[in-house]
């Protein structure tokens, strides 16, 4: 029996994937103006998905790493740079979005275990 | 990699946008000086920007461990623009040459706004980005309330 069942490890799975994500979509505003630069994205949805499918999931989600991946979609500009900026700051506000509500589902599920254990 | 290190990466975004501004301004002010340093007129200076990992010790030491990274920017270096100087007919100029044209700068100064404008907004971005991540570090405080 364990505390945090596997909808809890999977929240807080996506909760460092969405703060990895953040850092990532920095790394390419702040790189707007870099000729050469290609955005650079963490697709931590498929990664988690396909743990929580998988037929042992609360080991797979335990064991699920991302690492952000450069884009393919290659150059948008002369000088080689691929970030539309417009396209960082809409994935950047839906991220974060993303990431407050996970947050926001997991503290409320701890909130659950703290009345059953009588602490809060 | 963390939250801490989009705050990194934004930063080392707004001191990149930061030293763009400091250069452009720095165009204009000089886009009539005929006599640099060397005596020579003035030459445009441009700032290549280049990815870079925040060097803090944190995320060196991560990096290392994990082979992942954040990735910022830094001024790889401040290079002179390499356009010819504008030649202007002004023969009562002390610098002008025999023929009665001066050197003048290669400075634009409709590029220097339009690079200013960009600064301005690259510099905002990053604002944005720094307001965003400590939003989502607070609200990541709450679970431990």
């Amino acid at each position: 029996m364990n505390l945090f069942d596997t909808t809890q490890l999977g929240l807080q799975s996506a909760i460092s994937g969405a703060g990895m994500r953040q850092a990532t979509i920095a790394g390419n505003i702040s790189n707007a103006n870099t000729p050469g630069y290609q955005r650079k994205d963490v697709d931590f949805h498929t990664t988690l998905r396909a743990a929580l499918a998988s037929d042992a999931p609360m080991e797979a989600v335990k064991t699920a790493a991302f690492s952000p991946a450069t884009a393919t979609t290659g150059p948008m500009r002369a000088d080689g740079n691929g970030v539309d900026i417009d396209v960082e700051s809409a994935t950047m506000a839906a991220n974060a979005l993303e990431y407050e509500t996970l947050v926001s589902v997991a503290r409320g599920r701890t909130d659950v275990l703290r009345s059953a254990m009588g602490v809060a | 990699m963390s939250l801490f290190d989009a705050i990194d990466t934004a930063a080392s975004g707004l001191s990149a946008e930061r030293m763009r501004m400091d250069v452009t301004a720095e165009n204009l002010a000089n886009a009539q000086t005929t006599r640099g340093a060397d005596g020579q007129p003035y030459r445009r200076k441009v700032v290549v920007l280049q990815e870079a990992v925040p060097s803090n010790f944190g995320s060196t030491l991560r990096g290392a461990m994990k082979g992942t990274n954040t990735t910022g920017v830094r001024v790889a270096e401040i290079a002179q623009d390499a356009t010819p100087n504008r030649l202007v007919y002004d023969p009562g100029h002390p610098d002008a040459d025999p023929r009665g044209y001066v050197s003048m700068p290669n400075v634009q100064p409709v590029t220097e706004m339009v690079d200013l404008i960009s600064a301005s907004r690259g510099y905002e971005a990053n604002v944005t980005v720094m307001q965003t991540s400590k939003q989502m570090f607070s609200k990541t405080l709450e679970i431990l309330r």
